[in-house]
């Protein structure tokens, strides 16, 4: 079961599109587009670079649910 | 380490693949009048460099790759992998048992070009199922 997240949320509020956030991160646009839309969930070290980048923490971003 | 575009990858395997067909195409056929063994070997073989280099391309292209797209070359090399496998063991048992006659060098040949079909399609397929483009 895949995770829920609010980076799509999180990189609008920063206006930011995928491709701009993808270049922070070091990762494709299609490896944002995927996160957002729930289809892959990042590694550790991917979800840790995350949320440091939006300055919260990993467990305010990504929420595994029930 | 710097990721390749998918345009910079396709310019340069292109090119590779333009000089492999230039050599198949009028290379390979001077190989069998050659008599000296070791000309005969290195000629031979100078068509399978152009390949090699295609090959170290993509292991370059996979090491470049982000997480997801890691994933999905995995993905899509394991599939490859697989049906090309099973292919191959079907093929020589029917072989084997004279249901179909076919040159050990004609399946070989066919091998590495069917290994890249097979992974160019799993891969795009996969590609567009994670919201990316075909390539």
């Amino acid at each position: 079961m895949l995770m829920e997240n609010r980076v799509r949320e999180l990189r609008e509020k920063h206006g930011w599109s995928q491709g701009e956030l993808g270049e922070r991160l070091d990762v494709s646009r299609q490896t944002i587009n995927a996160i957002e839309t729930g289809k892959y969930d990042p590694s550790l070290p991917l979800a840790f670079k995350i949320a440091r980048l939006f300055g919260s923490r990993i467990e305010t971003i990504f929420d595994p649910g029930k | 380490m710097a990721r390749f575009s998918n345009k910079r990858y396709n310019v340069h395997v292109a090119l590779i693949m333009a000089v492999y067909v230039l050599l198949v195409f009028f290379e390979w056929p001077h190989v069998k009048g050659v008599t000296d063994p070791v000309l005969k070997i290195a000629l031979a073989l100078v068509p399978a460099l152009p390949v090699v280099g295609v090959i170290v391309l993509m292991g370059a292209r996979v090491l470049r790759s982000d997480e997801l797209q890691q994933r999905l070359h995995l993905i899509a090399l394991g599939a490859a992998t697989g049906l090309i496998a099973a292919l191959s063991v079907v093929f020589s048992f029917l072989c084997a048992a004279h249901v179909l006659a076919l040159a050990a060098e004609d399946v070989l040949f066919w091998i590495f070009p069917a290994l890249c079909l097979t992974y160019g399609l799993t891969r795009m397929a996969l590609s567009r199922r994670y919201g990316g483009t075909a390539c």
